[in-house]
């Protein structure tokens, strides 16, 4: 099995909400790419010494979220349906989370919208100049 | 299907009450762990719901069925105190438990004990205490049972072997065996178990599937002015306590963290944010605000 996953069982972040983070990283990066079969749910919970209904519970949420598909006595594969979209669809659910949890954290600090839309404008015209 | 319910179990011994109403319903296939600290009747518990000690009130039922002799075919048993016999080797432990129990896989345990690195020939007596966890370890998951109940079995074992007990829990879950284990190792439990309980001084505290109370147990930090009232958050029911030091505040939320972040901004606080709690946390959490309530 190419794929490896870590979770941290002490966090305070649910670690069947861990493991479907990093699948959807991954998959946002291409390391996993759509056809690829994930390690069965005994293996993986073997793999990390974690319970197995977790990792049961990680899957199906990924299976709703339309992000594998499983297939009973086969296992579990990365959706090959619109594959590219897909790609950037989880890349998007990647980004739309580190934005929220940002602009969340500034306004506690006390950040206005000005103040921010002026550092997200400068962030995109040192990272996108060509769209100038 | 391997159910294990435990209604309003109730032991005393002469004045001190052991267990008291205690109620705990473990779903089939599920590892459950039960936490809480020294003499808070854990192993109480499990001796009650094994008939091994009697209990004041309450029942005990296994799929629905009380406790009958055909029953122990079907659970294991690990005991926090070695019950294995002093002057005889673990081969023939080996040779007792497949006399005894018809479903006991003889290669299986001795792959097992391998594993531990236990050679088979020794009297249990030279073995230490970890060893000899370790081989009722092993003589319990041999048998293959439906129920498996493990107090402390990780107790005296390095690190390595504590990996493999846990990796015995998960993959006998997976294999549809229901798990109830203590463990003073928090984090294993973590690891481990999809449910848990708390319990101290015989009562129940807390009780959930592992990661709900993660997701909804966290603390709401915020900065305040010092004519801060805490008072709406006091009482409030998504509140277990309130810590309030000089400016600031922290909310101690058992559910609705986000709404609770966004009031208290609402109310003035800056810097608010909402801390994730592991499950260490929520047990000195829970155990502590146990400790303040009143006695009954």
């Amino acid at each position: 099995m190419p794929m490896t996953f870590t979770v941290d069982p002490r966090s305070g972040v649910p670690i069947y909400l861990q493991l479907i983070e990093q699948v959807k990283r991954a998959v946002a990066l291409g390391a996993l790419i759509s056809g690829e079969q994930l390690p069965t749910v005994k293996q993986l919970a073997l793999d990390l010494t974690i319970n197995p209904n977790t990792v049961a519970r990680a899957y199906r949420e990924l299976e709703r979220e339309a992000v594998i598909d499983t297939a009973p006595g086969r296992g579990s594969f990365i959706r090959t349906d619109g594959a590219g979209n897909q790609t950037g669809h989880a890349a998007a659910d990647v980004v739309r989370d580190v934005v929220d949890k940002t602009v969340r954290e500034a306004k506690s600090l006390g950040a206005q919208r000005a103040l921010l839309t002026e550092i997200f404008q400068g962030a995109l015209d040192r990272w996108f100049p060509e769209a100038q | 299907m391997s159910t294990v319910s435990i209604a309003h179990l109730r032991k005393t011994y002469g004045q001190f009450v052991a267990v008291d109403d205690l109620s705990l319903d473990i779903p089939s296939g599920c590892v459950f762990g039960l936490l809480g600290p020294n003499g808070s009747g854990k192993t109480t518990t499990f001796k009650c719901a094994l008939g091994l000690a009697r209990r004041d009130a309450g029942d005990i039922r296994y799929d629905n069925v009380s406790l009958v002799p055909q029953t122990f075919e079907r659970i294991a048993y690990v005991p926090e105190k070695s019950v294995l016999f002093e002057g005889i080797t673990v081969a023939e432990h080996m040779e007792l438990t497949r006399r005894s129990f018809a479903r006991f896989d003889v290669k299986r345990c001795a792959e097992l004990l391998a594993g531990f690195g236990i050679d088979p020939r020794k009297r249990v007596r030279v073995l230490s205490k970890g060893m000899k966890t370790a081989t009722a370890v092993a003589l319990a998951f041999a048998r293959t049972p439906d129920i498996m109940i493990l107090d402390e079995p990780t107790s005296g074992l390095d690190p390595i072997n504590q990996r493999v007990v846990l990796n015995l829990i998960v993959e006998a879950s997976a294999n549809g065996t229901t798990v109830v284990f203590s463990s003073h190792q928090i984090g294993q439990v973590e690891r481990a178990a999809e449910r848990i309980a708390i319990i101290d001084r015989g009562t129940l505290i807390l009780e959930g599937a592992v990661d709900d109370l993660k997701a909804r147990r966290k603390i709401v930090e915020g900065v305040v002015d010092e004519h801060f009232s805490v008072d709406g958050f006091a009482g409030d029911a998504r509140v277990a306590y309130v810590e309030h030091n000089g400016r600031i505040i922290r909310l101690h939320a058992i559910s609705n963290a986000d709404d609770l972040a966004a009031e208290l901004s609402a109310r003035g606080a800056i810097g608010v944010r909402v801390l994730d709690l592991g499950l260490e946390d929520i047990f000195f959490q829970s155990v502590s605000t146990a400790a303040s309530r009143p006695e009954a």
